[in-house]
Order: C-alpha cells, then structure tokens, then sequence
C-alpha cells in the first residue's frame, strides 16, 4: 500500500471513530483505547467495526473484533484485510 | 385521612413487614384519598394529595437516611409504585419520576455538597425533581442533544484538571456554565423546584464524549416553563417543555464526573426504566382484578361469564402475565448492583412489563363488553395510561434492539435452574432449553453474518424479542420455584408454553432484510413520492 493511500485510509477510519464516539477528529490518537479514552462499551466498538466493515467491505469474525481494544488496532485490522483482498 | 408521619423513618432495610406494611399504607392512602378519575378528568393531581404524599413519606423512600429519606433499594422503591399505580397511574408516575429519574443522579452521582443542599427538601416532597433529556431533535438519539453547556476558559481547565464533581471550592463557585437549550416532554416539569439535565458540554472532561448531567433550579434566572402538553394518557401528571436562555449555572452543579454524562445516563435510566416497569405491574393488577369482577358478576346466555371456557383462558393468560411481569420486576431488584446485569434486565423488565400491561388492559376491557368503552368504568383511562410506557424511558423497538445488540457483544450466562424430578424441575428444564436455543440462534446468525450482523437490524430486533421473552421466562420459572405453590407452578407453566409459541416466529429466520426493504420503498413511494 502506497503511502498516501495509508494516509487516506487512516483517515477515513478516523473519521468513521470519531462520528460513532462523538470525540473530536482533532482529538483522536491511534494509542487511544477505545473504551477507556473514547468512552466506547463493548456495545459501541463492535457497532464501530461493524460501521468499517461495511465501509470497506471486510471481512471480519465476531471474535477477531471484539479483541481489538486500540484505535491503532482498528486500523491495523482494516489494513490487513484490504492488503489480503 | 392518614397524617403520620414518614412511616419508615428509622430503618434503611426493605425487610418484608417493612414492605408490607408500605403497601398497607399505600392502599389505605389511595382507597381513601385518590379519586384517579377527578385527577384524569382535571388533567392535575391536586396539591393537597402530593402533600398528602409527601407526609405518608413516598418522596423520600428511594433517598439515603442521611438525607431524610428511608433508603430503599430498587426493589422497595418498584413496590411502592405498583401499589400506587394500582390506585392512579398519575400519581404514580409523579412519584416514580421522582424517586427514578429525578433524584438518582444526585443519590448515585451527585457530590456530597449537592446532596446534602437538594436531597432532604426531595426527600420530604417540600421540593419535587424532573429529569429533561428529550430534545426536538433528540428522542431515542441521545446523540443529537443541543442543548449546550458552555464553559468559561477557568471552568473549563479546572474540569480538566480535576475531573470530578466533587470540586466544589471557591474557584468552582466562582465559575460557571451557560446553559442554552429546549427539552421536551418534561414528566414533572411543571411541579419540579429541581430539574436534572443532559447538555453537550465538549470543553469539560477533557473533551472526551461531552456530555454532562447537570442540576437546575427553577428559579434560576433564563428557565422557563412552557405549557402543559393535552395527552392521551396519564392526563395528571405534568408534561411541558422547558426553555434554557442562557442560564448560568455553578460548575458545583455538574453532577457526577465532568464529560461522562452518558455513562452515568447509563445507570439512572435503568432504575427509570425499572420504576416505570413496576408501576405497570400495578395497573395490569388493577385490569386483571375489574374484569374478573366484571366476568362473576356478568350473566349472559343464562351463565355467568366466568364460568365460560373462553373466559376462563383469557382470565388465565391475564393473570399468567402479571404473575410474569412482576416476577421479572422483581428480578431486577436483586442485580440493582452489577451495572450489567442491571442494564440488560431493567431492558427486558421495561419492554416485557410496557406489552404485557397493554396487553392486559386491553383484555380486560374486552371482557368488559360494550361498557368496557364507557369513561364511567375504569378500563378507557387505564387502556390510555398503559399505551404511553410503550414509548417513553426508551422506545420498545429501539430497547429490543439495544438488547439483541448487548447479547451479541457479551452472551448472557447463568447457572441453569437445577432439573429434579419435581413439577418444578420441569419448569426448570423448560427455562434451561430456551436458554440454550437462544444461545444456538445467536451463534447461527453470528456464522452466517459475522460482524455484519450489527448492521442487520431486523435480525438483532428478533434476538432481542428472544432475549425479553428468556429473561421473563427465566423470572417466571424462578418465582414458582420459591413460592412453590401449585397456583405459582401453573401460571409459570401458562406463561412459559405461550412464550415458547411466540419465541418459534423469532427463532425462525426473519424475513429477508431485501424483501422487507423492497415491501417498505414501495409504500414510502406511493405515500411521499
């Protein structure tokens, strides 16, 4: 993946972070936990790796998901996934 | 006329004479002094009868002792509001307001400065307390709160700092939030000195979620008060909205942690939810038992009504829901403190008691017949009370499918009921093979959708139906197993093979999402163009 197209692509998951946890873009760092620093429940994260899924069209198990705890972990999933389409 | 004082000053214990005792005096209270159809009629609960309230101690029972209240837990609490719900749904939806979702963020959340300056007036009814969320644009979407709190640049890195709500020194006094905004269908807004409200306030709680509960007065300079809204029901109780026009409001009045508004939200509407749940336990009592008076004293074709088979079934169902509905009230009492648990049950109980209430009623004024129809008979007004608890402290479809989405992200476990060879221990095995059916639906959607199942609505409003229906089966099965009466058995076993037919629509698969998109284009189509 060129680099500008992993730039463009974190920020299209930031985007999609930041209208489902109503933090700020601005305010968003890849370390963020998505509960502890976002305030997101494990009701939320999965709601925002589903929003991405669909967005991106991935592929994801249920459980895969539910491990992911890290903003950097979301993008990281969603790399991977598009690297193997 | 009853005029003792608070009758549980003294103790902090929801011990069984305590409650029997409450409800003794709850009835006595409404045999004697509520007349729910003048109420109903004049669209007020009179000053004199919330006085009267006040005295009999039913503002204070959920407010610690330290305040002056008698510190009841959800369960004392939810007994209370079936007993006056059995007696007028007004009033008691005034009081449940105020024990629930009025005063709990301050009880839970509040500093202690903030609770010993509000709690003991609430607690002995001399003040009243609402709670304004709903906004014109936000109903269900909390999300879409406007009402804004903003901060000064002081406040706002003191919030920061501290991010608690108990700083409430000289530098907090001295600075405050502006409150701008419009709430709606404020219940107790028109009779509350206290109003508790959600605002966006993105510069506290280091600019994380920001929102924050905070605590208004009446007088305070900029609210005002709208009208009274006409409703269909609970014409009593008061519903207005109320207008923020750059209210000052002291930093010391946030309550709870700066920014995390929603997460307290979280706890306060599910005691709401719950108190709500009980009061419509209270009223299905009072259908159940108009039309079984109705149908033994009722002689057409030469029988009484109550002797007929098709009564006698529809009495049956009646009296099984109810048995059901408070059995699963009562369950939500005994997890009031595990956030989880409570969060998932007092879901379940408000759906569960809101349907099966309508439900009742609705039975109940068909065995009424024609003068079921008539104002003069009670069931008109409490068909129009029951219809709004369908929609309010969340609406049903929405609930279901926060319930199907919480089983989705984290499966409910409990230890299964114990299968003996007792009447019991069939119940039991009834209840543990819903379980386990639920749990298969799951994990078959979950293979066939993955992650995109979260997006399948339809799907998760189905488990989420399957999830209501469990835990009330689970509570039913629990009840007959303690009280251990054959009448308990019959009405859990009644209840538990009507919920199983209802379960099978669920379990099966849903209409295809496409098909049901297809049907619903068309009808907007034709509608809207």
């Amino acid at each position: 993946m060129e680099a500008n197209q992993s730039h463009n692509l974190d920020e299209k998951i930031l985007r999609v972070i930041a209208e489902l946890s109503l933090v700020r873009l601005a305010d968003i760092k890849p370390t963020d936990r998505l509960r502890e620093d976002l305030g997101m429940d494990s009701v939320a994260s999965m709601e925002l790796l589903s929003a991405l899924a669909e967005e991106f069209d991935l592929e994801v198990e249920m459980e895969e998901a539910m491990a992911i705890t890290t903003v950097d972990g979301v993008m990281e999933m969603a790399k991977k996934r598009l690297l193997a389409a | 006329m009853i005029t003792q004082a608070t009758i549980f000053a003294g103790t902090n214990t929801d011990e069984p004479d305590v409650l029997r005792s409450l409800t003794q005096n709850i009835d006595r209270f409404g045999r004697e002094r509520i007349d729910a159809k003048a109420i109903d009629r004049e669209h007020r609960i009179p000053r004199e009868l919330l006085r009267e309230a006040a005295v009999l101690g039913l503002f204070g029972l959920s407010i610690p002792e330290e305040h002056g209240g008698a510190g009841f837990s959800l369960s004392g609490v939810c007994t209370a509001i079936a007993a006056l719900a059995r007696w007028d749904r007004s009033l008691a939806t005034t009081v449940g307001l105020h024990l629930g979702l009025g005063t709990r963020p301050l009880v839970a959340f509040g500093s202690a400065a903030l609770r010993e300056r509000y709690l003991p007036d609430l607690a002995a009814g001399s003040k009243i307390a609402a709670f304004a969320t709903t906004e014109p644009a936000a109903g269900s979407d909390l999300s879409a709160i406007r009402t804004t709190a903003t901060a000064t640049a002081t406040a706002t890195e003191m919030a920061t700092e501290t991010a608690t709500a108990t700083a409430t020194n000289e530098l907090a006094e001295a600075n405050a939030l502006i409150v701008r905004g419009d709430k709606i269908y404020v219940t107790n807004g028109g009779l509350a000195s206290v109003v508790t409200i959600t605002a966006s306030t993105p510069s506290l709680g280091g600019a994380r979620r920001g929102h924050s509960l905070l605590l208004l007065e009446r007088e305070d300079k900029g609210v005002d008060v709208g009208p009274e809204e006409s409703k269909l029901g609970l014409r009593g109780s008061s519903t207005v909205p109320l207008y923020f026009d750059d209210v000052r409001v002291p930093m010391s009045r946030v309550i709870g942690e700066p920014g995390k508004g929603m997460s307290h939200l979280e706890h306060v509407l599910a005691w709401g939810r719950t108190a709500m749940a009980a009061g419509c336990t209270g009223a299905a009592r009072t259908a159940l038992m108009s039309a079984v008076e109705y149908v033994t004293a009722r002689v057409q074709f030469g029988k009484r009504l109550a002797e007929l088979d098709v009564v006698k079934a529809q009495v049956a169902k009646m009296a099984a829901l109810c048995f059901s509905m408070e059995a699963l009230v009562s369950a939500v009492g005994l997890v009031a403190d595990d956030p989880d648990r409570l969060l998932r049950r007092s879901i379940s109980a408000k759906v569960f008691a809101s349907e099966s209430d309508w439900t009742v009623v609705d039975m109940a004024l068909q065995l009424h017949g024609g003068s079921g129809f008539i104002e003069e008979t009670p069931m008109p007004m409490l068909l129009r009370d029951a219809r709004i608890t369908r929609i309010f402290e969340g609406a049903n479809d929405v609930l279901l499918v926060h319930a199907g989405t919480i089983e989705i992200a984290q499966p409910d476990t409990r230890p299964d009921f114990v299968e003996d060879a007792s009447p019991r221990g069939a119940l039991a095995q009834q209840a543990n093979a819903f379980h386990r059916r639920v749990r298969e639906k799951l994990e078959a959607l979950k293979a066939a959708h993955g992650l995109r199942l979260l997006r399948r609505h339809l799907d998760i409003h189905a488990l989420g139906r399957l999830v209501v229906l469990r835990d009330a089966c689970d509570a039913a099965v629990a009840r007959a197993i303690a009280e251990g009466s054959d009448s308990a058995h019959s009405l859990a076993q009644f209840f538990l093979d009507g919920a199983q037919v209802e379960a099978k629509m669920h379990l099966e698969p849903c209409p295809p999402l496409e098909g049901v998109r297809t049907i619903a284009g068309s009808v907007y189509a034709e509608v809207v163009g």
